[in-house]
C-alpha cells in the first residue's frame, strides 16, 4: 500500500535511553516543500530525533503523526521515508550499483536497475559505480547513501549531517538536489553543524539544546 | 512486498557478498576441518569404537563452526550500519530474519557436504546406506540451531555483549535438539537403519518448526526498536 502525507507533527516527543534523556517533549510541524533545519551541540537530541521520525526507534512518550497516519502503519510509511544517515549504512562489499539496486528492489521499484543508474549518473558516481564502497572515500560513499534515499522518491527526507566529506562542488550541486526535493513537495528535515549549509538549505532554522527546541522559542 | 520476496533479496545479497570474498566460507569451513581433523587425532580409535566418538566430534564441529558463520554474518550487518538500511525499507521484519537464517544455512549445509564425508574418512565409517539419512540428520540438526542462533545474532545488533548472548542464550535452547542430532547420529553410526532413526528425524522436524515460527513470530518485535 503507497501511503501519502503532506505534513508530519510530533506532539510532546521524548526518548530516554535508560537515565539518559535524549528529547524531553518536542512539538513540531514539519510541511510538504519546506525544508527544516536542525543545529544545535553534540548530545542535543537532534539525531535521535531524526531516528525517531525515520522510525527506527520507539518514543518514550508523545506521537508522531504522518498526515493521518500513526506508527502502527511503520513498514508502509517506511516506502514514502527516505534516510541519509550519519553512518552510511552501505554494503562495504557491494559496489554503488549494487547498493543501490538492492535498495531499490527492496522498496518494491519495478525498474530498480534503471532507477539506480539515473540516480548515480544524477549524483555522479559513474566512475567508481562497479568499485566496492569500501574502496571509495567518504565523500564518494556520502553521495551514494544520498542517492539511496532518493531511489524511491521519499515524502519524508531526513539527512544527519549529509554534506560530511562532500567537496565544495559536490556541496553547491547537492544544496540544488535538494532544492529539487522541496519543488518536488517533500518535507525535508536536515540536521547540521555547518552554518554555511543550514543557510544555504533552510526555509526555518531551530536550535535544539538537552532534548528540547530553543530557538525558535515554542 | 510480500515476507518470502524479500527475504529472499536479504538472503542472495548475502551471498553474493559470499561469493565475492568468501570469507565466511574459508574462515568457517578451515576450522571445522580442523576440528574433525584434531578430534580423529585426539580419539585414538578403531572401527569398533570410532562410532562412539565421531558423532560427537561431527556435531562439535558443527556447532563451533555455526556460531561462528552467523556471528561473522551479521558482523557485515553491523559493519556501517549496513543493516538500517535494510530496516529503513518498507518490508516486514521477519523477512530479514529469515534472509539471513536462509543465508547461513546455505552457507552451513555447503560446509556439512564437505564435513561430513570427511568425518566418515577419519573415522573410517562405511558410508554404504548411511550417508544420505546421516546428510538428512545433519540438515535437520542445523536448521533449529542455525534459525535460534540468527534470531539472537538479530537482538544482539545493539547489544555490546552479544557474543556472550549467543553463548548462554542459545547454546541451553538448542541443547535438546543437538542432544537429538548426536543420539541419532550415533545410532546411525552404530548401524541403525533409516526407519530406526525416523522417530528422531520427527523429533527434529517437530524443533525445527517450532524454532523457525517463534523466530518468525518474534523477530518483527525484536528487530522494531533501536
Amino acid at each position: 500500500m503507497k501511503l501519502d502525507f503532506e505534513e508530519v507533527g510530533v506532539t510532546d516527543l521524548g526518548k530516554s535511553y535508560g537515565p539518559t534523556l535524549a528529547l524531553a517533549g518536542v512539538d513540531l510541524r514539519f510541511t510538504a516543500g519546506t525544508v527544516t533545519v536542525i543545529r544545535g551541540a553534540n548530545g542535543s537530541g537532534k539525531s535521535t530525533l531524526l531516528w525517531l521520525l525515520a522510525l527506527l526507534a520507539h518514543p518514550t512518550k508523545g506521537a508522531i503523526r504522518y498526515g493521518r497516519y500513526g506508527v502502527a502503519h511503520a513498514d508502509d510509511l517506511r516506502g514514502r521515508i527516505g534516510f541519509v544517515a550519519h553512518q552510511l549504512q552501505l554494503y562495504p562489499g557491494l559496489s554503488g550499483r549494487e547498493n543501490l539496486v538492492l535498495a531499490a528492489k527492496l522498496q518494491g521499484i519495478s525498474y530498480a536497475n534503471e532507477r539506480a543508474e539515473a540516480l548515480g549518473e544524477a549524483l555522479g558516481v559513474g566512475e567508481y559505480w562497479d568499485r566496492p564502497i569500501r574502496t571509495y572515500s567518504r565523500g564518494q560513499a556520502q553521495r551514494v547513501s544520498i542517492a539511496r534515499a532518493l531511489l524511491h522518491e521519499p515524502r519524508l527526507l531526513l539527512m544527519d549531517e549529509p554534506a560530511t566529506g562532500l567537496d565544495v562542488k559536490s556541496t553547491d550541486s547537492f544544496v540544488g538536489l535538494i532544492e529539487q526535493e522541496k519543488q518536488r513537495g517533500a518535507i525535508v528535515v536536515v540536521v547540521t553543524h555547518e552554518a554555511k549549509f543550514a543557510n544555504a538549505v533552510g526555509d526555518r532554522i531551530l536550535q535544539m539544546e538537552r532534548g528540547r527546541i530553543v530557538e525558535p522559542a515554542p | 512486498m510480500n515476507v518470502l520476496r524479500a527475504a529472499w533479496l536479504v538472503a542472495l545479497k548475502d551471498l553474493q557478498l559470499e561469493l565475492r570474498t568468501k570469507e565466511i566460507l574459508t574462515s568457517t569451513g578451515l576450522f571445522a576441518v580442523l576440528v574433525v581433523t584434531l578430534g580423529s587425532l585426539a580419539f585414538y580409535t578403531d572401527p569398533v569404537s570410532s562410532p562412539n566418538v565421531a558423532p560427537g566430534v561431527l556435531w562439535i564441529s558443527i556447532l563451533f563452526c555455526g556460531i561462528l558463520l552467523i556471528g561473522r554474518s551479521w558482523a557485515l550487518e553491523r559493519e556501517n550500519d549496513a543493516v538500517f538500511g535494510l530496516l529503513m525499507s518498507p518490508i516486514p521484519r521477519a523477512s530479514i530474519y529469515v534472509g539471513k537464517t536462509v543465508s547461513a544455512l546455505a552457507l552451513l549445509f555447503t560446509i556439512e557436504l564437505l564435513l561430513v564425508p570427511l568425518c566418515m574418512v577419519f573415522f573410517q565409517i562405511e558410508p554404504r546406506g548411511i550417508l544420505f539419512p546421516l546428510l538428512a540428520l545433519v540438515f535437520l540438526g542445523s536448521i533449529g540451531f542455525v534459525s535460534t542462533a540468527t534470531l539472537f545474532s538479530a537482538v544482539g545488533i545493539r547489544t555490546r555483549a552479544r557474543d556472550l548472548m549467543l553463548s548462554v542464550l542459545v547454546f541451553p535452547l538448542v541443547a535438546p535438539a543437538l542432544l537429538a542430532s548426536a543420539v541419532a547420529t550415533r545410532e546411525l553410526f552404530a548401524g541403525a537403519t533409516t526407519t530406526e532413526i525416523l522417530g528422531w528425524m520427527r523429533i527434529l522436524t517437530a524443533f525445527d518448526l517450532l524454532f523457525v515460527a517463534f523466530g518468525v513470530w518474534v523477530s518483527r518485535y525484536l528487530l522494531s526498536e533501536t
